[in-house]
């Protein structure tokens, strides 16, 4: 027993028809100060095997087997009791990934740090808020005073994830975990957090398990890396060795992803073009609600923008939380009506069209595929309802078009009577693409399409999309927030801040010689192995 | 924080406004206060003549303005039925009410807290469906048959407490368990509900990886979020004792406004049951501006 952390041949299973091992075999060393990353997609067991350290495993699951040493305890010989107040908190923090939740709405930021800190150390409140503030300066938070006095609502999140580590980091843990902590936030928020918590990580002495998705983002903190994948343990190593030369396959596939989605593109050859959208001064504000004694606020969402699509190609709209694009996008699908300024499809102002013509020319793909598809209805219907809104087909026809839009998007005939919680979110995205092209719109219109699917089906939805264009030849808008998607897919970038546009022009050029501040520091921001 | 109570008393005034307009002229226009006061059998000049006496002839937006200021003045006008002022006969008859209303909401947050907690703590097991069971039965039992009951059991059977009337604290105790029980189920059950939304929030995880658990983990970092929907329907509840418990106090005979409400509804008496009408209305307005108040001091959210 001496490394600092050593779990052997851990393994959970959570009670059902037949007992499965959720995680199984688990195996992990790590040395003081050391740092590892764990990457997986969703299910692969990452976030399972580090509550089985911290003790906050669901109650339904089981652990089946495993020891897990720290510090020279056996973590097993431990009672709870005895767990919760001389490890967690204290010797072992954990940071999660959503700073909007993971914070108590009603205590002040103040109280929640001095109650972790003087819960673990038998000292009075002076010496709690001293060391509270500490903490604040610390995690580099101005106005420290002002801070303690508030609650997380009045924060931003970023400013929330770093009050988390501030209150994780407390009572001087000698281990980190931090479990998709950037996921939530936005891209120059997300570097800011990553070098607080390197920077942090060295200064406190301590070791820091980082669980990750994202490949770029583990490789930038972590020595050594565990690749998972469905509770197993795929490869592990030195990180370095692992991203240049990963011996199974599933790696490579993982890291061959990443690859792809930097590939660099020809020039845009779409210019030539007839316009197919014209947007021209447009504005969109949003009221907040008027109260009693204070004037109505107006929030700027889109403010005074214009740009044009060419038939054909892809444009891309990116920028952060608040930026602005989504609202752009609602406005484009006609879901939302401007305030001032025009857009013109097809030479026509879009809300002036009738919603059926509307329909067919233009047509959305949504985030979230698993609130996008009625679950009341198969996946044939789901598909096949534009057709009927819309056309005067005989039932034969539209079930064979049905069917030939399936193949389409690669789905086999047997999807036709599935309902969507039968299907995994990467084919749930591909019916939701399916329902947008049945009615050969000449714009598609994806709102960030593939941001919660995981990176190996994101890259096979991106394919599938890039495919339907050149088969199709339809337009697509695209928002986003993640750049490798922008370059693998656009021709053309928009980049959006504050409701306006900060700089346009074709994606290869912009993203790598960005001209504006913003792009450049939205640009330093994003991770490549 | 100051801003959002005037703003909620504003709210609160206008409502009361409309309130006091709306009883007014829907008891004037329902009954005719001239033959109420001249009695079932009288003539018509006789009622005519109390028109003209009692100023019923005048119009009814006059009628109303001098009531509604009379009102905020403190006087309530004049009872036909009991022969006397109105206000002294609220003012005699409230502290009967207001002693019953805060005993039986007592009993309520006694009963139903501590079950909602212990049922949210252990879910699905036997404790929890023990306490389920008893807000099932609370729900389904009648007032008056749970009074009765309560009588020969506890007065008679076993003389602990007074079979009825109001003269001690003692005289309560029995009413306020009868009244108090109607209110446990969804007072415990919101409790239960909220706390074990709460439990499985994403900041009592990060308090749990924090080492706190057990009853510190309860009291300090779930109870305040998990009590805020029940303050909202406790103020219902305490709105409903007041109003509510004509039935408890006429099994009870405790004289209170509940009781004289049912007196003088029997005996046409306007001018009483427009101000109780108006006072039991009025009073559902006050114990919700307090919940509301207290929520938003208990959720800084709540504090636009």
């Amino acid at each position: 027993m001496n490394n600092f952390l050593e779990i052997k041949n851990l393994s959970i299973a959570f009670p059902g028809n037949h007992l499965v091992n959720t995680l199984s075999n688990f195996n992990l060393k790590l040395d003081k100060n050391g740092s590892l990353g764990i990457v997986g997609e969703s299910g692969s067991g990452k976030t399972l095997s580090m509550l089985a350290l911290t003790r906050l495993l669901p109650k339904q699951a089981i652990v089946s087997s495993g020891s897990i040493d720290f510090l020279n305890h056996n973590l097993s010989e431990i009672d709870n009791l005895n767990f919760y107040k001389n490890f967690s908190g204290n010797k072992i923090s954990m940071i999660f990934q959503e700073p909007m939740t993971a914070l108590n709405p009603v205590y002040t930021i103040g109280r929640q740090l001095m109650h972790t800190y003087m819960y673990h150390n038998k000292v009075g409140k002076k010496e709690a808020h001293h060391k509270s503030l500490e903490m604040l300066s610390a995690v580099k938070l101005s106005d420290n005073l002002e801070r303690m006095k508030q609650y997380p609502h009045q924060l931003s999140g970023g400013q929330r994830q770093r009050v988390m580590i501030a209150m994780a980091l407390i009572n001087n843990p000698s281990l980190l975990i931090a479990d998709e902590p950037t996921t939530a936030l936005d891209v120059t928020v997300q570097k800011e957090i990553i070098n607080l918590i390197q920077e942090l990580k060295e200064k406190f002495g301590m070791a820091l398990i980082f669980i990750s998705h994202d490949l770029g983002v583990v490789s930038q903190v972590s020595k050594n890396i565990i690749v998972m994948k469905r509770g197993e343990i795929i490869e592990t190593g030195k990180t370095y060795n692992v991203l240049n030369k990963p011996k199974k396959l599933y790696t490579k596939t993982l890291i061959s992803c990443l690859k792809n989605l930097n590939t660099k593109r020809k020039k845009n050859k779409f210019k030539k073009n007839d316009k197919i959208i014209e947007v021209t001064n447009l504005s969109k504000f949003y009221k907040l609600p008027s109260k009693l004694f204070s004037t109505k606020k107006i929030i700027n969402a889109v403010n005074d923008i214009n740009f044009s699509v060419y038939e054909g190609e892809t444009l891309s709209i990116i920028g952060e939380s608040g930026s602005g694009k989504s609202t752009v996008a609602k406005m484009l699908n006609g879901l939302l009506a401007p305030d001032r300024g025009e857009i013109l499809i097809c030479n026509k102002d879009i809300n002036k069209l009738d919603t059926k013509e509307r329909a067919e020319i233009i047509q959305p793909v949504f985030q979230d595929p698993y609130s996008t598809l009625n679950p009341n209805h198969t996946i044939g219907y789901i598909i096949a309802r534009p057709l009927i809104l819309n056309k005067p087909f005989l039932p034969d026809e539209i079930r064979n078009l049905v069917l030939k839009t399936l193949d389409l998007v690669g789905l086999d005939k047997g999807f036709y009577y599935r309902f969507p919680n039968q299907l995994s979110g990467g084919q749930r995205q591909r019916v939701a693409i399916a329902r947008a092209i049945i009615l050969e719109p000449k714009i598609l219109i994806c709102d960030e399409p593939t941001s919660s699917l995981d990176v190996t089906i994101q890259e096979q939805i991106l394919q599938l999309l890039k495919d339907l264009k050149q088969k199709l030849g339809i337009t697509i808008i695209l928002i986003s927030h993640d750049i490798s998607v922008v370059k693998y897919l656009s021709e053309r970038v928009l980049v959006m801040l504050d409701g306006k546009i900060v700089e346009s022009g074709d994606t290869i050029s912009t993203l790598q010689n960005p001209k504006k501040e913003y792009t450049k520091k939205l640009m330093s921001a994003v991770y490549e192995i | 924080m100051l801003r959002f109570i005037a703003g909620r008393l504003i709210v609160v005034i206008a409502v009361a406004i409309t309130l006091s307009f709306i009883t007014f002229f829907l008891l004037n226009y329902a009954i005719d206060p001239a033959q109420a006061v001249a009695g079932e059998e009288a003539l018509f000049e006789e009622i005519e003549q109390v028109r003209i006496q009692y100023g019923f002839d005048r119009p009814i937006l006059e009628r109303y303005f001098e009531w509604a200021s009379g009102v905020m003045r403190g006087n309530f006008g004049e009872s036909y039925y009991w022969n006397k002022s109105v206000y002294l006969l609220v003012l005699e008859r409230a502290p009967e009410t207001i002693t019953l209303a805060l005993m039986s909401v007592s009993v309520t947050i006694i009963i139903a807290i501590p079950l909602g907690i212990v049922a949210a703590l252990n879910p699905n097991t036997i404790i929890d469906r023990f306490a389920l069971g008893i807000a099932v039965a609370a729900q389904a039992v009648p007032n008056f048959w749970l009074g009765l009951l309560m009588i020969i059991l506890f007065a008679l059977t076993f003389p602990i407490f007074p079979v009825s009337g109001d003269k001690t604290y003692f005289h309560f105790v029995l009413p306020s368990i009868v009244l108090g029980a109607s209110s446990v189920p969804p007072v415990m059950r919101l409790m239960r509900t909220g706390l074990l939304d709460v439990v499985d929030s994403d900041y009592i995880r990060t308090a749990r990886s924090n080492g706190f658990y057990g009853w510190n983990l309860t009291i300090n970092h779930s109870m305040r979020n998990a009590v805020l929907p029940v303050v909202s329907v406790l103020a219902v509840q305490l709105g409903h004792k007041f109003g509510g418990s004509v039935i408890t106090e006429s099994v009870f005979a405790i004289n209170g406004l509940g009781r004289l409400a049912l007196e003088s509804i029997l005996g046409t008496d306007i001018p009483t049951v427009q101000i109780l009408v108006f006072i039991f209305a009025f009073m559902f307005l006050i114990f919700n501006l307090f919940a509301d108040i207290l929520n938003a001091y208990l959720d800084p959210r709540l504090r636009k």
